[in-house]
């Protein structure tokens, strides 16, 4: 590593929060190699990616919660090595909520302003403000036990708020309620941090969350970042193939790429220099058209037969069997298509602009 | 780790099945405890004489004598506070170490919880004769004291020496009973107040101590239970010189014959026990 950015500092822009080479070992296991994020102040930021990928111990360490093995962790141009977790000035939502089961939502709420020596006035203020913040005006004397998963969420968040804290890290906050409080609070969560102009970080697994909720998306895979970008970016733009396939969904297709270019149930493809030897062709299955042959020049077309039709409600998933490997397509329900038969040959269609081409994972 | 949401009533209402699982012990209960202490109650109430033989005759002397004997009064409170004293010592040495049990995880733990169960495998008669090589005049602390030059200190054959000894071996039971109660007690909690900007001291203070409390509670009953019952510990590491509740009940049932006084001081010792348990619910009830 090198230590050109000594003394300098500035050179990071506009970012509040700058990690520098975040590392954390175990032993010879790297839970995270080496991550460079900087985010500007006020922006929600996820950290996405599959369990195991390193992205809740990177929280942890921004929380002080884990002490990192390498690297630093900047918030508002202070390193925060060796600083202790209470003295980070950070607002923490775990995904079990974590509530004080001893004391009531008033309590809660209050404890950071009661560590901090605030006066009974204003201690008074800030505690009323955050209930009502978070909607819960009238719980105030009620014990965590006695307020459903999305209450108790609702405590954690206001706890967590009340302080002003320089970054607010939710961790996984949403994965223990059930669907309809998820998006509920998903959307509370953002109006509340747009709000309040407050920087945060989003850890989830579900990239669903991921994409609706944050400013910016961080994906993680084992350790290492994958990509950084706004939702659409990685969406439109995936890097690698861990992007395009854990951001949205994909059709995947194996293939082998020669000379510039590949072959694929008899229909020929471009490849991006630079790959040789076996390739992912991913598509996006909502972008695949089925049906007739089209004539149209300028889109790749195969043929294939229906394998299996899945209908999801507002969307009917056909699997093809195309040149022996399964691609799915997706349609939206209109409510008058009549169901392709499993057997029946269709036409799959798409345009080149659709195609992402990955080297094939080892 | 799922939600637990405030709906509590849950638990199935059946009473008949209820019923017959809690019959068998109920049983037991009835022929090994209260027919026993009813016996022991009516004969507290019987003549002793002084050849050791009971008659069956109706006498308030037995209860008379306990009661205005300053002998009697003496033995409770000493009893009572030598007890307390004890309970106090053993919490405040098995409470880190529950606590670190708390925390610990895999082999690790399983190692060290073999380790604080251990001594149970051995008898107490064992360990109290333990505790005499240790602490009596030419023991292993007094030979170590001396050799310092400090001199020697009688640590046996006092209250001291039954103080530690009984400490000691009240020890596993208090390990077990804290950690039982910790169950409230979670890592994530803990994180999350020093987010809030709670330092360790007052981590402790706001939320693992009152988190811990019903284990506290638990232990200390438990513990200050077996301390006022015990009698061979005190027997042997008191030397004949301290004067318990249990120690006298065996004296009396055993040496002295007097089984009227023996049966008055053993429902004493129960009236002790569930006054014991009686702070014991009120604390909870105060703690949750």
């Amino acid at each position: 590593m090198s230590n050109q950015e000594s003394g300098a500092g500035g050179k990071s822009g506009d970012a509040f929060l700058s990690l520098r080479g975040l590392t954390k070992r175990y032993g010879d296991f790297l839970a995270v190699d080496h991550m460079n994020l900087e985010v500007p102040k006020g922006e929600l930021v996820a950290f996405l990616g599959p369990s195991g990928c390193g992205k809740t111990t990177s929280l942890r360490m921004i929380a002080g919660l884990t002490p990192q093995s390498e690297g630093r962790i900047i918030v508002g141009g202070d390193d925060l090595t060796g600083v202790p977790t209470y003295k980070r000035d950070m607002g923490l939502v775990f995904q079990s909520y974590a509530l004080f089961p001893h004391m009531s939502v008033e309590r809660n709420i209050g404890f950071g302003l009661e560590m901090r020596g605030i006066a009974r006035d204003e201690f008074a203020n800030r505690v009323r403000d955050a209930v009502a913040l978070v909607h819960l005006t009238g719980m105030e004397k009620r014990r965590p036990a006695q307020l459903s998963g999305g209450q108790q969420q609702r405590v954690a968040l206001a706890r967590a708020l009340v302080i002003r804290p320089a970054i607010l890290l939710l961790d996984e906050p949403l994965s223990n309620l059930d669907a309809k409080l998820r998006d509920e609070m998903r959307n509370e969560i953002r109006d509340i941090q747009k709000r309040l102009g407050i920087t945060a970080v989003f850890v989830t697994h579900d990239q669903s969350e991921a994409l609706t909720m944050c400013d910016k998306v961080v994906v993680m895979n084992h350790g290492r970042l994958e990509q950084v970008g706004a939702p659409t970016e990685l969406y439109e733009q995936p890097r690698t193939a861990f992007v395009a396939g854990f951001v949205g969904r994909m059709s995947r297709i194996r293939a082998v790429a020669r000379n510039g270019s590949t072959a694929f149930a008899g229909q020929r493809l471009p490849v991006p220099a630079g790959l040789d030897g076996p390739i992912d062709i991913m598509i996006r299955p909502h972008r695949i058209a089925i049906g007739p042959v089209v004539s149209e020049e300028t889109r790749h077309q195969v043929t294939g037969t229906i394998l299996r039709t899945v209908f999801v409600g507002d969307i009917l998933q056909y699997d093809v069997d195309v040149a022996g490997q399964i691609v799915s397509v997706e349609l939206s329900t209109r409510g008058n298509e009549s169901l392709l038969k499993p057997g029946a040959p269709v036409s799959l269609s798409w345009g080149p602009r659709d195609v992402y081409v990955f080297g094939a994972a080892p | 780790m799922t939600a637990t949401p405030a709906d509590g009533d849950d638990q199935p209402r059946r009473l008949p099945l209820v019923v017959v699982l809690l019959l068998p012990i109920a049983l037991v209960n009835a022929l090994g405890f209260v027919v026993p202490t009813l016996n022991l109650l009516r004969m507290s109430f019987f003549e002793a004489q002084g050849t050791g033989a009971m008659q069956e005759v109706f006498t308030l002397a037995t209860w008379q004598k306990v009661f205005t004997d300053s002998f009697y009064a003496e033995l409770i409170l000493n009893s009572i506070s030598t007890s307390l004293l004890i309970t106090v010592l053993t919490l405040l040495c098995s409470y880190p170490i529950a606590l670190y049990l708390h925390r610990s995880s895999g082999l690790w733990r399983s190692v060290l919880l073999v380790l604080v169960i251990a001594p149970l495998l051995t008898s107490a008669v064992v360990r109290t004769y333990g505790w005499i090589v240790i602490l009596f005049e030419n023991g292993l602390i007094n030979n170590a004291l001396a050799a310092v030059g400090i001199g020697r200190v009688r640590m046996i054959f006092n209250k001291t020496g039954v103080t530690i000894g009984l400490t000691e071996i009240l020890m596993p039971y208090m390990i077990l009973a804290l950690m039982a109660g910790f169950g409230k007690l979670d890592a994530r909690i803990e994180e999350a107040a020093a987010s809030l900007g709670a330092s360790p001291m007052r981590v402790f203070r706001h939320i693992v101590l009152p988190l811990t409390l019903p284990g506290i509670a638990l232990g200390s009953l438990l513990c200050f239970v077996l301390a006022v019952s015990s009698f061979i510990t005190p027997k042997l590491l008191g030397g004949g010189r301290v004067f318990l509740l249990a120690t006298e009940i065996y004296d009396q049932a055993i040496v002295t014959l007097n089984w009227p006084v023996a049966s008055a001081l053993s429902i004493l010792i129960l009236l002790i026990f569930g006054t014991a348990l009686l702070l014991y619910t009120r604390a909870l009830n105060a703690a949750t």
